[in-house]
């Protein structure tokens, strides 16, 4: 059964031809809701907000009618958004076009109205009425550029880029330039594919709104890699727009190069706004574990602006980009005492970093205590904690104790290790800490029992743990001076001294022989890392370590450009190796080399 | 060697030769695209092969032997060995069932209308053959009108506009450095081979590939080059292309002089004469470039059709999915009231007006026609990023290509339906 409602409405759209009978049933539907325009004497403010609660609610059909009260009072504007979003949910948008109608009568110059009287009517599907509204809305004010901006807009929400392209062109005809339309002329040209007039439009609009950052960065997201080089030009263009280059970051990084974001950031003038760019940017490449860019980017807003926060957060950046001299550099243990310079053009006045001992034991001193130790100077480090002994708790100071431990480990004397250990109290000996100290002297047994305890989920514990569980020694010095010698950050020789332990202990020969040539990889020696990889696939085939291992060798060669061998080594992977979980990844690179799909072999 | 050790030894060589490969395609395969290739692999080495139409979504019967295995391992393709007693029951299954068993003979020999610097990663067939391992040869306007088709079984079309229009891409492109190049080389190689101009250029390729058809050629068209095919061939001796084009307008009577005779799959349809309407003529249901009339994609259903009685058309729907998602193209779909009387539907949109993938037979030859432009991008873009399909090694969409690539090679049996 058809009810009025549905009846009316059907007569409605047959009708619309006929302007005059269209208004006359719509008038009809307008009476619908029940009792919706009765005027009983409650006050429009009360109802309206009735209405917020009772949408929050959910329940539509009830806000609906105190929203439609409060349609002419001070709530208007506020009113008619809240009954085109109950309408929309009742499905009833036909049911705004009557008090739509009135509202617009009544106050010609309202956009907000127009807004909605547009909008529904697309939402309607009603095309020629949406038109001849948009024309009747420029008629009414034809030096605004609302009416164009609304309607181009509603056209691009379609999809209808090459409309919305001509509703601009009559703008930019009808007032003269288009000034006022580079939102809509962004979204346009990237709609058309246009990146290039897109990227201009859009540098353009965040000149005048900032706040389009995120917008432009999601429009512009979509461009070829032929055409971003120049996006990018646009974006660089002078002068410097600092809320253009926050856009290009977030572009750079939605293409994959957070490295080019920084590009974009890091020549800013030193100002507030860039200030808020390098902090936001800081921010993401912390939480990414970017530590070089971190460190970078929150440098740059100490040369602004000095702040005790940011120092350390640049010292602990720097620190774990692994550069212990400038993270001691740029949160010196002097920095409460002495005055902060102001900056170059630094608004405000200089932010006051004093800071007690007891906030300087428990914040700037563990980043020292790491960056002496990663400096192999242990010995200034226990000094400096003895001098802020007094601050320091028990779990403080055993944390403490474990980076002086590593510091003594990096330059060789095991005994102060243990003994920076002992410091820390009567649980030293069954820390983590203890395990490691273990393993690098030989001890076994005692480095099995310890490590399996740790809570520290490091590659180095995973590769230690993978070693000392296959081997059935209890004691074996040189496998722990190959550990210590990685500790000690001397990559090359704890390759060779895997290498040289692996004829001694062949329970773990293939993982040392696979692990030094990973090491040897990340020297770029990669004339060395190939034997390694060779022996373990031809003597250890059947380990575990011989399929990574000839994966490894097979993109070697690859880098080489000998592709006929690393074809050979992946397929023979692939063939000898079917249930290895790295048979996909040699599928992929086996098609990547014989140029099977699309890609940089 | 001992005599019973050579019994058994024989015995044994006897068993792995009565053994087959089953390559499986229904879900049990785990790289349906490279599936495609290794059977063509056998084919082109000068084994047999059987295509079990509509048997665990189409299988494939294959020799066993150490190559074809060691490959299958490489790609990743799920074989099954089966030997005399499980293929006899394959058989029995078969021959009781609608499905049939085709021989597949000989490696079709393949060649792409491409242009000679395109790299193989904008168009879905030269995709999906590079990726299957499939051997193919690209040739241009040159090759074609050098009479190199006839060294051919089988030839691609894609993207190309056969009207000389180049897609009446100038509308949005004109400035862009890629279209003036693609314009230049164009007119170059139009008045290289004594054509007055582009279009001209493109009707005569046209005629060869009809003439090609006409003589017992395979043909398999994708995206705009299905539609601007019929009409440089429907229109050959009537100006349909832009002055933008040709520097003449269209004749006005153009579609009143269209000689549908000629074509292939169209007839009747209207040829859309204005330069800043980017279409070519209602043939294409979706007309995704055009604001206003583009339609939105649904999905096609493949038609299930007799193993036994229409082995051709069962060959061309061998899928492990009956209904695909749609996807864009220049030309996305036919028309339903453009195509002739007789052309065989293989998809269909349920309910709508339009038809996604048909067939047909000229002179001696077959065109199949399969609208839009990759199945795995529905929205493709200039300047998108090439599909890999090793991210959709079980893509139903791109086994409807390779169908049409291993129809060629089979042992024909007369069309009863």
């Amino acid at each position: 059964m058809l009810t009025s409602r549905r009846l009316l409405s059907a007569l409605g759209s047959r009708l619309s031809a006929f302007p005059l009978l269209v208004v006359a049933a719509s008038s009809l539907i307008a009476q619908r809701p029940p009792k919706a325009e009765s005027r009983e004497p409650i006050a429009d403010s009360t109802a309206f907000y009735r209405a917020l609660d009772l949408e929050g609610a959910g329940k539509h059909r009830e806000a609906a009618a105190l929203f439609r009260k409060s349609l002419h009072g001070a709530t208007a504007v506020s009113a008619l958004l809240g009954l085109e979003r109950a309408y929309h949910e009742l499905q009833w948008t036909d049911s705004l076009l009557v008090p739509l109608d009135s509202l617009i009568r009544q106050d010609p110059r309202e956009q907000v109205y127009r807004s909605v009287l547009l909008r529904s009517l697309q939402t309607l599907g009603r095309d020629a009425e949406l038109r001849a509204a948009f024309e009747r809305w420029l008629q009414d004010v034809p030096r605004n550029p609302a009416p164009y901006r609304e309607y181009a807009r509603l056209l691009l929400q379609r999809g209808q880029a090459l409309r919305a392209d001509s509703v601009l062109l009559r703008a930019r005809t009808q007032l003269g330039g288009t000034g006022d339309f580079q939102l809509e002329l962004a979204q346009t040209r990237a709609a058309m594919g246009q990146w290039e007039e897109s990227a201009a439009a859009w540098r353009v609009a965040l000149g005048s709104a900032a706040y389009l950052e995120q917008a432009a960065a999601y429009a512009l997201t979509p461009a070829p890699t032929t055409i971003r080089d120049a996006i990018r030009n646009q974006f660089f263009a002078p002068p410097v727009l600092v809320a253009a280059r926050r856009a290009l970051a977030t572009l750079e990084a939605a293409w994959g190069s957070p490295a080019n974001g920084w590009l974009a950031l890091r020549d800013l003038p030193p100002d507030s706004a860039s200030a808020a760019a390098w902090l936001d940017f800081a921010q993401r490449a912390e939480a990414e574990e970017r530590w070089t860019h971190a460190r970078e980017a929150l440098s740059s807003v100490l040369r602004y602006r000095r702040s005790s926060d940011v120092a350390l957060r640049a010292a602990v950046a720097a620190l774990n980009s692994g550069d212990p001299g400038g993270a001691l550099a740029l949160a010196p243990l002097t920095m409460g005492s002495v005055t902060a310079a102001r900056a170059p053009g630094a608004p405000e006045a200089p932010t006051s970093v004093s800071f007690d001992s007891a906030r300087v034991a428990r914040t700037l001193l563990p980043v020292h205590v790491r960056a002496l130790a990663a400096l192999g100077r242990p010995a200034t480090a226990e000094r400096l904690v003895a001098s802020y002994d007094r601050w320091l708790t028990p779990t403080n100071r055993a944390t403490l104790a474990r980076s002086i431990a590593f510091g003594w480990v990096r330059i060789g004397d095991m005994t102060r290790a243990r003994g920076a250990l002992t410091v820390a109290g009567p649980d030293a000996d069954s820390s983590d800490a203890a395990g490691w100290l273990a393993l690098y002297a030989g001890d076994l047994k005692t480095a099995r029992r310890l490590l399996r305890t740790g809570g520290d989920a490091s590659p180095e514990l995973a590769l230690a743990l993978a070693m000392i569980a296959r081997v059935t020694l209890d004691s074996s010095p040189a496998l722990g001076q190959a550990f210590l010698l990685l500790a000690r950050g001397d990559t090359a020789g704890a390759a060779t001294a895997m290498v040289e332990t692996s004829e001694r202990i062949p329970d773990v020969a293939s993982v040392l022989l696979y692990t030094a040539g990973e090491l040897r990889l990340s020297l770029r020696d990669e004339a060395r890392a190939i034997p390694l990889w060779q022996r373990v696939v031809e003597q250890y085939a059947s380990s575990a370590e011989a399929p990574a291992a000839e994966l490894q060798w097979a993109r070697a060669l690859r880098r080489q450009g000998d592709t006929g061998a690393a074809v050979r080594r992946l397929e023979h992977l692939i063939l000898t190796y079917p249930q290895s979980a790295l048979v996909p990844q040699a599928r992929r690179d086996l098609e990547l080399v014989r140029n099977s799909i699309p890609g940089i072999p | 060697m001992s005599a019973r050790l050579i019994a058994v030894s024989l015995m044994t060589a006897s068993a792995a030769r009565a053994q087959q490969l089953l390559l499986p395609m229904d879900d049990g395969q785990q790289n349906h695209l490279k599936a495609y290739g290794l059977t063509y692999t056998a084919l082109k080495a000068g084994m047999k092969a059987e295509w079990l139409l509509n048997y665990r979504g189409g299988a494939f019967l294959l020799p066993d032997t150490p190559e074809l295995r060691r490959r299958a391992g490489l790609d990743g393709i799920t074989v099954e060995v089966a030997d005399a007693g499980q293929v006899s029951l394959i058989r029995g299954e078969i021959a009781n069932s609608n499905m049939d068993a085709i021989p597949l003979e000989k490696a079709p020999r393949i060649a792409v209308y491409t242009p000679p610097d395109a790299p193989p990663w904008d168009d879905a067939v030269t995709l999906a053959l590079k990726y299957a391992g499939i051997e193919y040869a690209p040739i241009y306007d040159e090759e074609v009108q050098r009479g190199d088709l006839s060294k051919y079984d089988w030839l691609h079309l894609h993207h190309e506009d056969f009207t000389g229009q180049l897609n009446k891409f100038h509308l949005g492109y004109r400035d862009t450095p890629w279209f003036i190049d693609l314009v230049q080389k164009n007119t170059v190689t139009a008045r290289r081979l004594g054509f007055q101009n582009i279009p001209a250029l493109k009707k005569g390729v046209a005629e060869n590939i009809r003439l090609f058809v006409e003589r017992g050629g395979f043909i398999f068209a994708m995206c705009g080059a299905t539609e601007t095919l019929e009409l440089a061939i429907a229109g050959s001796g009537v100006d349909i292309a832009g002055a933008f084009a040709d520097g003449s307008p269209t004749d006005d009577n153009a579609d009143a002089k269209m000689n549908w005779k000629r074509s292939f799959a169209f007839h009747e349809a209207r040829l859309e004469q204005s330069p800043f309407v980017n279409s070519m003529s209602n043939i294409d249901g979706h007309q995704v470039n055009v604001p206003g009339r583009r339609q939105p994609l649904g999905a096609f259903t493949l038609f299930n059709f007799s193993a036994k009685f229409d082995p051709v058309a069962a060959m061309l729907v061998q899928d492990h999915r009956s209904v695909i998602s749609d996807f864009y193209g220049v030309t996305t779909s036919f028309s339903k009231t453009t195509l002739k009387p007789g052309v065989i539907v293989l998809a269909f949109e349920e309910g709508a007006p339009w038809v996604k993938y048909v067939h047909g037979d000229y002179g001696k030859g077959t065109w199949t026609y399969y609208g839009g432009h990759d199945p795995e991008d529905p929205q493709h873009a200039i300047g998108n990023p090439p599909t890999d399909l090793s991210l959709h090694k079980g893509s139903p969409g791109y086994r409807l290509i390779l169908n049409n690539v291993l129809f060629p090679a089979a042992k024909k049996k007369p069309l009863k339906t």
